[in-house]
């Protein structure tokens, strides 16, 4: 291992006592003075961490096992495998010697989101890294050897001729290393970005040595996530299994349209269910029961003699487009680029390409339905058990919807079903519904979502439309681009159960934001806008469709327009697409990364569409085609191939090659699962996902509505993967989703000569596509 | 109150006291504490709720107590037992070794979130009973036509369930010779 400078560290360590069995070293936050005086003096701060006493990062126990402890969460990613291999290298240790202890509020310290990993990870590997440097000083001291004479193996340390384990140097004493950090935990803010001060969390700063990618013995290979054997054998407790003594199960009766108030809540035939109970607060409807079943059957009952009064506020799925066309819209809530170069070029341009592209709304649609415990104490003190991607967020926003300190809320995180970013802002779930039933029973509540609830009532990845023109030079060649994207806004997430009781919840306005991260370095002028407009049905009284982010969020929507365009340019320029993106960038990492896909795939060089292209017909007729993306220090390349039946419209993806180069890896197994399964993803909403609703309701409230891809549609997957020493770390989790929607319809338009130009791209929208270009028969 | 329902749940006789008409799925997790089997649509649309009933899956999400009566049930957390009893192992012998599935589930790291991967290994245990050396073909026709609904994963992780049920086969032609 090469030996990293050992530097004067803004990191104290304290010796608070000697202990007569066991002992460890504690890592934790140091709040610089002039955030402590702030935390200090704003009201309600106070954390139930104490920055000072055991609640720490890191762990290093006499007996040689390691504790870490993060706010952030395994969400189906492989947290669980990275962050021990993270803090394993830094340490020079095994990581299966390390236990991870996520997203608790009163046990973690850092907050923020467990959005893929690479933001958290700096955190760990800079804990762990200042943690390596007290050891190798302890080590020093008690060895009588100098820093730099020692070395590090499985977490022994030796020098000298002497050596000791790390469980040794701690042995016996209650050593405390502090380190700085930056950042509080979020508070509840009405005029902050999602009603919140900041879901950022803590971030620890300064720049402890950390060792160089090109020494990495763990990063890189394919450790085993931590968190899949209990899920194997059933040991893990998940937040659906929690169980407190005296708990009541609770099911909703939700409102019967997207926009009804309550008219008169049913009543309970107490012959035929003497345990049930209804609770009602507003437009909050519920049935509890210590028995479940109970709970269901009462709850169908109640729902039967409940009224609501009509509504009727929503322009129907199949009017979704024009709504949003129709909408005043004003000025771009963000604009990026040279507006004036731009604008110019497209005046004088001696060819232009102008197009739009749209999708509906789509959803996250996890397997399992939200699902709470609450226990709302008589002394005001909250206790929740959910699996919130916000944990600190999500006490923040219970909070401020029960008008108390977040100090009386604790969030206890467990695993659930995977939530694809739905609750990476901290609300929407099941957790208001149980705290406002468990204040009103006076004892723990568990709430359980209906599937046919969860795809109604839970947020949406609102729908959009994006117009796109470009000005091309002689040889078709793109010098100027202008984006437009229009949708409502995805920064929705308040919590349901909040907005039928009436209780107060906090988001932000309405806007949109830019998320596409360029690859085409040789298009010289651009320019971006992305507007923003309230949810579809904002004024209603629960809401309206609340908008909120999904997996590669804004960058999955324009990207399709983006790389959709670029497909079409290329078609124009009679140009094959991969060398037609090779002509508009000298990126060297993206020009590595697409040949190496297109070798991987077979890819023929020529123009699309195929000469063979045909829209009309009864047999299959087959294409090709490719997309780009960057996002978060990571190039991604998708090659998809298809088989299209153009009078039934029904396409099939035959092969779907996917290149990733997210700088060094850390374990390539992991990211190729999430390789896969983000192509997975990606094929279901680019073939199937469509959230329909009529004039008062959503209407695609089960798995035969809203369809996601099974296991029979998966075609054959390649996995490209490169991996750097030179250029960091990228994100892995996300993207692979959104790499598809564009690379299906560059193929659809290979094989039949038409482009698609709206999600989904199912038998119904293509072969009505596919029609009109026909000739009248 | 009805007389009191009784089955094997994973080796052992259980007398209940749910009602006969109550979900299967609510009497293994609530009851018996088995929480394997999770609640995902509640009907029979997903798989997460999926159990073998006298070694056939079923969706217990929508199957009455009742209709298990004097049946045997297994769960994923008596999968080891039935592989142990399958090798002719003894009792003390078949504490530690998990079903081949089990083991093809962590040695190919299929799980993402894990929420559906309960029934997904209960359908490849049923599927390798009946075709010991499936073909990716035959793995994806069972997982997606096997009544009374496809086996869904919102995570995606169906390629990886492919590597797991092909290598829990070659795993279980091994341990038979």
């Amino acid at each position: 291992m090469t030996q990293r400078e050992a530097t004067a560290l803004p990191a104290t360590i304290s010796r608070r006592g000697f202990v007569k069995t066991g002992g460890a070293l504690f890592v934790s936050l140091a709040i610089p003075a002039r955030f402590a005086a702030r935390a200090a003096a704003a009201e309600n701060t106070s954390s139930s961490i104490d920055p000072t006493t055991v609640a720490s990062w890191l762990e290093i126990r006499s007996d040689n096992t390691i504790v870490a402890r993060t706010g952030r969460t395994e969400t189906g990613v492989g947290i669980t495998g990275y962050y021990p291999q993270t803090i394993a290298e830094e340490l020079n240790v095994r990581p299966e010697t390390i236990t991870l202890i996520m997203g608790d509020t009163d046990r973690t310290p850092d907050g923020g989101y467990s959005a893929g990993f690479l933001f958290g990870m700096n955190n760990v590997r800079k804990v762990a890294a200042y943690t390596y440097q007290t050891l190798l000083g302890l080590a020093s001291t008690q060895l009588g050897v100098p820093v730099s004479s020692l070395n590090v193996a499985d977490g022994v340390i030796s020098g000298g001729g002497k050596k000791m384990s790390y469980g040794e140097l701690v042995q016996g004493q209650h050593l405390e290393l502090k380190i700085p950090v930056k950042g509080a935990l979020p508070q509840p803010d009405p005029n902050g970005w999602v009603g919140m001060s900041s879901l950022d969390g803590i971030t620890v700063q300064g720049d402890p040595p950390m060792k160089a990618i090109a020494d990495f013995k763990v990063i890189g290979k394919s450790f085993p996530a931590g968190h899949i054997p209990d899920k194997i054998t059933g040991k893990t407790e998940w937040s659906c299994d929690v169980t407190l003594p005296g708990m009541l199960h609770a099911r909703m009766v939700r409102p019967e349209t997207l926009g009804s108030t309550l008219v008169s809540a049913g009543v309970i035939d107490k012959k035929q269910f003497p345990s049930a109970q209804v609770v009602q607060k507003g437009n909050l409807l519920a049935v509890v029961s210590p028995n479940e079943w109970e709970a269901v059957q009462a709850a169908l009952s109640v729902a039967g003699s409940t009224k609501w009064n009509d509504w009727f506020g929503l322009p129907g799925s199949e009017n979704v487009t024009k709504a949003i066309r129709d909408y005043k819209w004003e000025k771009p809530s963000e604009s990026k680029g040279k507006a004036a170069e731009t604008t110019a070029a497209l005046q004088s341009a001696i060819r232009k390409i102008s197009t739009a592209y749209e999708q509906g709304y789509v959803r996250h649609a996890p397997i399992g339905p939200f699902v709470a415990v609450a226990d709302v104490k008589s002394d005001g003190s909250v206790t929740i058990w959910t699996h919130s991607a916000q944990s600190q967020g999500l006490r923040a926003r219970i909070a401020y919807m029960l008008g108390v300190p977040v100090d009386k809320v604790v969030v206890r995180w467990m695993d659930q079903s995977g939530q694809y970013g739905r609750t990476t802002l901290g609300g929407d779930g099941a957790e208001a519904d149980a705290v406002i039933l468990s204040q009103l029973t006076g004892k723990p509540v568990r709430v359980q979502w209906t599937l046919q609830e969860d795809l109604a009532w839970s947020t949406v990845s609102p729908a959009w439309v994006s117009d796109l023109s470009a000005a091309l030079d002689e040889k078709g060649h793109i010098i100027a681009l202008h984006s437009a994207q229009y949708s409502p806004h995805m920064f929705d997430p308040r919590p349901l159960g909040a907005l039928l009781a009436g209780m107060p919840t906090a988001t932000s306005k309405p806007g949109n934001f830019l998320a596409t991260e360029w690859a085409y370095d040789k298009i010289g002028n651009r320019l971006e806008d992305a507007y923003g407009m309230p949810n579809l049905a904002a004024d209603s009284p629960n809401g309206g469709l609340r908008g909120n982010i999904m997996r590669t969020p804004g960058q999955r929507q324009q990207n399709f327009a983006l790389e959709g365009l670029m497909n079409e340019a290329a078609a124009m320029a009679g140009a094959d697409p991969i060398e037609y993106r090779l002509a508009h960038t000298t990126d060297e990492r993206m020009i590595h990364l697409l040949h190496a896909t297109a070798k991987a795939a077979n890819w023929e060089t020529r123009p699309s569409p195929h000469r063979g292209a045909r829209h009309t017909g009864s047999t299959p007729v087959k294409g090709r085609g490719m997309c780009l993306m960057i996002r978060e220090n990571a190039y991604w390349v998708g090659i998809a191939e298809v088989s299209v039946v153009p009078n039934s419209g029904e396409v099939k993806v035959t092969r779907f090659t996917i290149g990733g180069e997210p700088g060094k890896i850390i374990n390539p197994r992991q990211l190729d699962r999430c390789m896969k399964s983000g192509v997975v993803m990606g094929l279901s909403e680019a073939l199937k996902e469509e959230v329909t609703f009529d004039k008062s309701k959503v209407t695609s409230t089960n798995w035969s509505r809203y369809k996601i891809l099974t296991m029979e549609e998966m075609p054959e997957i390649q996995v490209v993967q490169v991996s750097r020493d030179d250029k960091g770390f990228g994100g892995g989790s996300e993207a692979a989703n959104a790499l598809v929607p564009p690379a299906v319809s560059a193929a659809i338009h290979d094989a039949t000569g038409v482009c698609p130009r709206k999600l989904p791209m199912n038998p119904a929208n293509i072969s009505a596509l596919l029609k009109t270009k026909s000739p009248k028969a | 109150m009805s007389d009191p329902v009784t089955f094997t749940v994973n080796g052992r006789k259980e007398t209940v006291a749910s009602e006969p008409d109550t979900p299967l799925l609510f009497v293994l997790r609530n009851e018996l504490k088995l929480t394997g089997p999770r609640m995902g649509c509640g009907m029979a649309q997903c798989g997460a709720c999926a159990v073998l009933l006298d070694g056939e899956e079923i969706r217990t999400c929508v199957t009455p107590l009742s209709y298990a009566a004097g049946k045997q049930v297994v769960t994923i957390e008596g999968l080891p037992a039935v592989w142990a009893a399958q090798k002719g192992l003894s009792a003390s012998e078949s504490a530690a070794p998990l079903h081949p599935v089990q083991q093809a589930w962590i040695d190919e790291q299929v799980p993402q979130c894990g929420y559906c991967q309960s029934g997904m290994m209960i359908a490849a245990v049923q599927l390798l009973a009946k075709n010991p050396n499936p073909t990716v073909a035959q793995i994806k026709d069972a997982f997606t036509n096997t009544p009374p609904s496809p086996h869904l994963c919102r995570c995606g992780t169906y390629s990886a369930i492919i590597d797991a049920v092909q290598r829990a086969a070659q795993a279980m032609k091994g341990a038979a010779r």
